[in-house]
């Protein structure tokens, strides 16, 4: 997208940024995609392009509690927004229970399609506690996955509706990885 | 943006229309009228009284449907008239409520009939340098009401084989007033099925009525196209159906109140 404009003639700008609870000041071209910003200057690789014209749900964030491809967003427009990316779902050294239900049920097969869909879920059981199978579907159906992992994400998000009301909201990555 | 980045246009400034956000976000009702500001998303018509009201559930039909999650809380109004597809659920609902736009520039502003606005895929009747602010359109009586279908066999991103939304007042069982719009008639842009609407006025919603409207009369006035996505017979076979599920959802939806 950079290199057929000419560099100079749009100025640097600065925007701040509160990405996963951390306090960011970028400086961003006027043209720069917000899903550039996250990888490129933040390093938050869990942000993947997958189409890179909204159509895939590869590059989904979280920004003001609202589901956002950050490839059709511009940098300059999440000025002074919260965002959210994987990499911020759970703490240091824990899993999510998005997370967790979504390895249990063995639903990552190559994966690249895995950070946009436990955000879409996230963002789903964030306003709907308890959704059904249609509710699910409709919300996931935005995101593609290109090995068909479809039926295994209901059953993950189920599973995890099931962590989150028992009360586990994140699991450790230690005892989780030591067998019992 | 897309358009952007795979280097199809090349232009020397964007200018990002999301600050005036402040200003053309609403949606209201006011002397009459119900008035949508062009940067108001899908997302917030979804949450908005239009799909509470019976006489407007043609809006909660659309929103079920409506691209993914994640376009709903981006795609705006304005942009769903601007871009002059044929594909554009809420331009195809507007249609059927003889809606206008509003268009500014520095030189004022100008109304204009939303079904006047099309010249073409992606070509508006609207100046550069006119900014679509606003849609507008009248309280719609009692004993009416909208329907919006549409056919595809996804529901994520579903851009719809047919797409087609009805408005009809109907009392005492009789047809006083129905707006039909279809993604197409013939020309690459949402248009009105006039001679539909004119056969059915003034007639009772029987079943023979519609079945005639469906199959008769419709037909005479469409012109469908065969792309890589469906051959124009399957098409019109499909406008048939869904324009009669539109019709006799109406009707309930008006006796059902």
């Amino acid at each position: 997208m950079s290199n057929s404009l000419s560099e100079d003639r749009y100025p640097y700008i600065k925007v701040k940024l509160s990405v996963n609870g951390r306090d960011y000041e970028v400086s961003v071209r006027p043209y720069e995609r917000l899903i550039d910003v996250l990888r490129y200057k933040l390093g938050l690789t869990s942000v993947k392009e997958g189409c890179g014209r909204g159509e895939c749900g590869a590059c989904v964030v979280i920004m003001d509690g609202k589901l956002v491809p950050s490839c059709l967003v511009l940098a300059v427009r999440a000025n002074n927004k919260k965002i959210l990316t994987l990499e911020g779902l759970a703490p240091e050294g824990k899993l999510h229970a998005i997370q967790k239900a979504f390895l249990d049920v063995m639903s990552v097969q190559c994966g690249y399609c895995l950070p946009g869909v436990i955000l879409a879920t996230k963002w789903l059981l964030d306003k709907n506690p308890s959704p059904t199978d249609q509710e699910i579907k409709e919300v996931l159906g935005g995101q593609l996955c290109r090995c068909g992992s479809y039926l295994r994400f209901v059953k993950a998000v189920k599973l995890a509706v099931k962590y989150l009301k028992e009360g586990k909201v994140y699991f450790d990555i230690q005892e989780l990885m030591s067998p019992p | 943006m897309v358009l952007i980045r795979d280097d199809v246009v090349r232009p020397k400034a964007v200018l990002d229309l999301w600050p005036l956000r402040k200003e053309l976000a609403f949606i209201k009702r006011e002397g009459g009228w119900v008035k949508i500001g062009a940067l108001a998303t899908i997302e917030e018509i979804c949450s908005s009284f239009l799909v509470r009201d019976c006489r407007y559930a043609g809006f909660s039909d659309m929103c079920s449907h409506f691209a993914t999650p994640y376009i709903r809380s981006l795609a705006t109004i304005g942009g769903n008239i601007g871009a002059a597809h044929p594909l554009s659920d809420a331009t195809i609902l507007l249609l059927t409520l003889d809606s206008e736009v509003k268009l500014v520039s520095i030189r004022g502003e100008r109304w204009v009939k939303l079904d006047k606005l099309f010249l073409g895929e992606r070509k508006l009747a609207k100046d550069s340098s006119e900014l679509i602010a606003e849609v507008r359109f009248k309280e719609v009586p009692e004993n009416s009401s909208t329907a919006l279908l549409k056919f595809d066999r996804r529901w994520g991103h579903s851009m719809g084989y047919v797409v087609v939304a009805v408005y009809a007042q109907i009392k005492d069982n009789v047809v006083r007033e129905v707006r039909i719009a279809f993604d197409s008639i013939g020309r690459p842009f949402p248009e009105r099925a006039k001679k539909t609407e004119k056969f059915l006025r003034g007639r009772g919603l029987s079943e023979d009525v519609i079945e005639w409207a469906c199959t008769e009369v419709l037909p005479k006035e469409m012109k469908r196209i065969s792309d890589y996505r469906a051959s124009a017979e399957y098409r019109l076979e499909l406008s048939k159906v869904l324009l009669r599920r539109a019709l006799l959802r109406i009707k309930s939806r008006i006796r059902g109140g």
